[in-house]
């Protein structure tokens, strides 16, 4: 009995020691990525730089954050790639960031790296509408092409949207709209919208979901989610929204904290080599890095061409600066 | 109490084993007391103390806004009406399950026995999925019937909470009707008590420990859990999912700090109601106990064969179709089989399932042990050592995962702390398993342990046992099936929970039910469905193998009872 569990102890035990201390040659990354966009990714970092090896931990953007703030004392990753910017400018974050400016950056547009050099964008997604051809066929409604048709009172129990107090996604969708119609305006088109919502979800990916599953006729999320049900099989139709989509930008930055800056650096130097982009062309639906190319199949999806021309543009600045007010007010205003 | 007995029977041998009992006594309250200082009170102390820190400085202002703002009167009625309808439901039907569990002789019973603890072993995204496969606007049932039934909300909450508690409370229920005294039941028969009246005062008073602890936890269980009410909640707001808006959503700990300590007044107060209630209960074995061997009767087996098959049919109808769905192409749209979802694209592919398997047979050695040391030694103490000790160890039980899981960081990614090598293995992980459901394990070894009368304990000690000897050769023993239950419980929790742990895994300790979030996340819904089936898959088989190994070795005990 006592021989069968000091075995395991002993396994065990030689497990306590294990991912500890920073390796040369090895760097750590937290990610919100997507897992697959991930793994290919780092192929492609492996075939130019062999001699680093990238461990990588990928949590929601929200969990990330919770966790980086809990482990602030002690950081324990070398790296941010690819998260949220609008949770990367919380100052909290920032600090713990150091300025650094890899090769190439001069190539991205000033929008999507910060002036202090302490973050910049790689990739980024935009809202998007998911909407499922078989209920909208079964219940006989219109193909909405913008916010504006969203308030059609024949669509009222039959769309989805993400919970702004709970989802960044669900943030992203209000400040766009409060920002490209003015608050007052803005306000009173949230209050329009609200009589046709029938749930507010808790998770910014789940809206599409529930859209594809035939919960919902319309999941008010992001382009990518709609792509990838779509890729899935789900009759899903990807509409994005004519007065313009909001986004948001997945970014990257240095820790000063890193315990392998020049490995950290080797990566993320690697993030805006023309190798890089031509993968972000097939994985992400917009890219900072010139040279990215989408294939045909995310075309086919319902992905434009040219995704600047579909963009509004965010002040990135003032939805950060305003998130406390702003999800204060539309809890007040609008969640139930 | 016992001295001149002692005295009377052992006066040679007093003086010794005195010091050596107190000695032991005193290192086995400090072996219990310690670690639940360190892994319970330290981590939560440690966030608790978020919730005075504001922009100002430490203070009251983050109580003072959350308690002015709009939504606190809705949404803690909101959780405690929710939570109040759940639990009476989760505990009436585990007691008639586990009543025809254990004191009928019908048909079926390992069957039955397995998949009432399915809900434990099923990762939460599988009942919150087969809920609405099931019973969605676009699920099977109105699909078919067209019934437009509109599970969101209130009742789906309910619904998926009585689920999800349900193993929790049928475990403690069963640890309480395993152990009864024929002789009470044969002096009620000769005394003329009908069947009723034999349940109402014979059973009822000696299950009642059992049914106070399995409230308290079913209670806690709903008032902290976030993902049935994230998923098929709606728009029905609750102070656990507010926890999560306040720390994930706006990366607000103090907030979420101030939530997490109004989520401690209920559980606190249940804690101290049971203890208020159960100060009267006593032991139901005593040494001149004869045990109860369920009768066959044809009517009432039947019956209760019937009860228990209509629950286990509702538990398995829930996990079964998830299954089903994850062998289709894709449901509910293409229904051909297929087993492409089961080529996992996520990171590591498998391999977590092989880390949550080791990670889950540590927590269930560690929690076996600690937690039945910890129900035998707290009953041995005195009141005024013993009760801080229970209260600390049914504690975890009102802790939101996500508020241990971060605990967990902030008290061991400190360099101050000797204990912070831990942290980022695989052994926290295990101990955050264990701790987290401390509740529930400590909750079925006490009652296990309440029901063998104090004589036993003082028959062993005149005869000149120690302290630890009547540990090993009178209690231990006698609980012994209990305790092979806890093993199990605590492997079974551990392969599937997420909610503490999802803060504590490493690029290197990747565990399976995080493979599932993130499978489910990138919308591979199905490939999470399917990965959920392996796990269920896993866990079944090692139950299959503890069964095995205790058969081969000889012992009695079953893993399902």
């Amino acid at each position: 009995m006592l021989g069968r569990h000091s075995r395991l102890i002993g396994a065990v035990a030689a497990l306590v020691l294990t991912g500890l201390a920073a390796k040369a040659g090895e760097i750590t990354a937290y990610t919100s990525l997507e897992e697959d966009d991930i793994r290919v990714y780092l192929q492609g970092f492996a075939k130019a730089q062999p001699g680093v090896k990238v461990n990588v931990l990928r949590l929601s953007t929200g969990d990330l954050g919770a966790r980086m703030l809990a482990e602030k004392a002690n950081p324990r990753h070398d790296v941010i790639w690819g998260w949220a910017v609008t949770n990367m400018v919380d100052p909290r974050i920032l600090e713990m960031a150091e300025p650094y400016k890899p090769a190439g950056i001069d190539k991205v547009n000033p929008a999507f790296k910060d002036k202090d050099g302490r973050w910049f964008a790689t990739t980024g997604y935009f809202a998007g509408f998911c909407v499922n051809n078989e209920i909208l066929k079964k219940n006989n409604l219109p193909m909405p092409a913008s916010w504006q048709d969203l308030l059609n009172p024949v669509y009222k129990g039959q769309i989805v949207m993400p919970n702004a107090a709970s989802s960044g996604t669900g943030y992203l969708q209000i400040v766009s709209l409060l920002q490209m119609k003015g608050e007052d305006k803005g306000w009173q088109f949230l209050k329009d919208l609200d009589k046709n919502i029938a749930q507010y979800i808790k998770s910014g990916s789940r809206p599409c979901k529930m859209a594809s599953s035939g919960e919902y006729a319309i999941g008010l999320s992001f382009a990518f989610s709609g792509v990838k049900q779509i890729m899935e099989g789900y009759p899903i139709k990807l509409v994005i929204p004519s007065e313009g989509a909001g986004y948001e930008t997945e970014v990257s930055a240095l820790m000063k904290t890193a315990k392998n800056k020049p490995d950290a650096k080797l990566f993320l130097d690697w993030l805006l080599t023309l190798d890089a982009a031509k993968l972000y062309g097939e994985r992400a639906e917009m890219s900072s890095v010139p040279g990215a190319k989408a294939p045909a199949a995310v075309l086919k999806a319902g992905l434009p061409e040219d995704v600047s021309k579909v963009l509004f543009k965010m002040d990135f600045d003032a939805s950060a600066r305003d998130k406390d007010r702003i999800v204060s007010e539309w809890k007040q205003k609008i969640e139930r | 109490m016992t001295d001149t007995l002692r005295g009377a029977a052992m006066p040679a041998a007093r003086p010794s084993r005195i010091d050596s009992d107190r000695v032991a006594g005193l290192v086995l309250a400090a072996a219990v007391a310690l670690p639940l200082l360190l892994f319970v009170l330290l981590p939560v102390a440690s966030i608790l103390k978020l919730s005075f820190v504001t922009p100002t400085g430490l203070g009251f202002g983050n109580y003072i806004r959350y308690f002015s703002g709009p939504k606190f009167a809705t949404v803690l009625s909101n959780s405690l009406v929710v939570t109040a309808v759940a639990t009476a439901i989760t505990i009436i039907l585990a007691y008639g399950f586990a009543y025809a569990m254990q004191r009928t002789a019908m048909r079926g019973k390992r069957l039955f026995g397995l998949i009432a603890l399915l809900p434990l072993f099923a990762p939460s995204l599988v009942q919150a999925l087969g809920i609405l496969f099931l019973l969605g606007r676009n699920g099977v049932i109105n699909r078919n019937f067209g019934l437009g039934i509109d599970i969101y909300g209130f009742w789906g909450i309910v619904i998926a909470d009585v689920l999800y508690s349900f193993p929790h409370a049928y475990l403690i229920l069963a640890a309480a009707l395993a152990v009864a005294d024929a002789r009470l039941y044969e002096s009620a028969e000769m005394l003329g008590a009908g069947a009723w009246r034999q349940f109402r005062t014979v059973t009822m008073p000696a299950t009642k420990y059992g049914v106070i602890s399995a409230s308290f936890v079913v209670f806690t269980i709903v008032i902290t859990d976030f993902g049935n009410p994230m998923v098929i909640g709606a728009d029905f707001n609750v102070l656990a999912t507010e926890i999560y808006n306040q720390v994930s959503g706006q990366a607000n700990f103090g907030m979420g700090a101030v939530v997490g300590v109004v989520l401690l007044v209920p559980a606190a107060l249940a804690v101290i109601v049971e203890k208020w209630v159960s100060r009267h209960s006593y032991a139901v074995i005593s040494e001149r106990s004869a045990p109860l061997v369920p009768r066959p009767n044809p009517l009432v087996d039947r019956l209760a064969m019937l009860y228990a098959a209509l629950v286990s049919l509702a538990i398995a109808t829930i996990v079964g179709v998830v299954v089903v769905a994850s062998f289709v192409t894709l449901w509910p749209y293409n229904m051909h089989l297929s087993l492409r979802h089961y080529r996992f694209e996520v990171q590591n592919g498998i391999e977590p399932l092989w880390t949550s398997i080791l990670v889950s047979l540590a927590a269930a050695l560690i929690g076996m042990v600690v937690t039945v040391i910890g129900a035998c030694v707290v009953r041995q103490l005195s009141p005024r050592i013993g009760r801080p000790l229970y209260f600390l160890s049914v504690l975890p039980a009102a802790i939101p995962g996500m508020v241990l899981g971060l605990g967990y960081i902030f008290a061991f990614n400190n360099p101050a702390n000797p204990l912070h090598v831990i942290y980022g293995s695989l052994l926290i992980l295990a101990i955050c398993n264990v701790y987290h459901y401390h509740a529930q394990g400590f909750l079925i070894a006490t009652t296990s342990v309440k029901q063998i009368a104090r004589t036993f304990d003082e028959a062993s000690t005149v005869l000149g046992a120690g302290l630890l000897h009547t540990l090993f050769k009178v209690t231990l023993p006698i609980i012994w099936p209990s305790i092979v239950s806890i093993g199990v419980f605590f492997f079974v929790r551990s392969m599937v929970t997420l909610s503490a742990v999802i803060f504590l895994i490493t690029p290197s300790t990747q565990l399976a039910a995080v493979s599932v979030l993130m499978l489910d996340e990138s919308g591979n819904q199905n490939q999470a469905a399917a990965f959920s089936a392996c796990i269920m898959a896993v866990v079944c088989l090692s139950l299959g193998a503890v069964q095995l190994l205790l058969r081969y070795t000889g012992g009695k005990g079953s893993v399902l009872r």
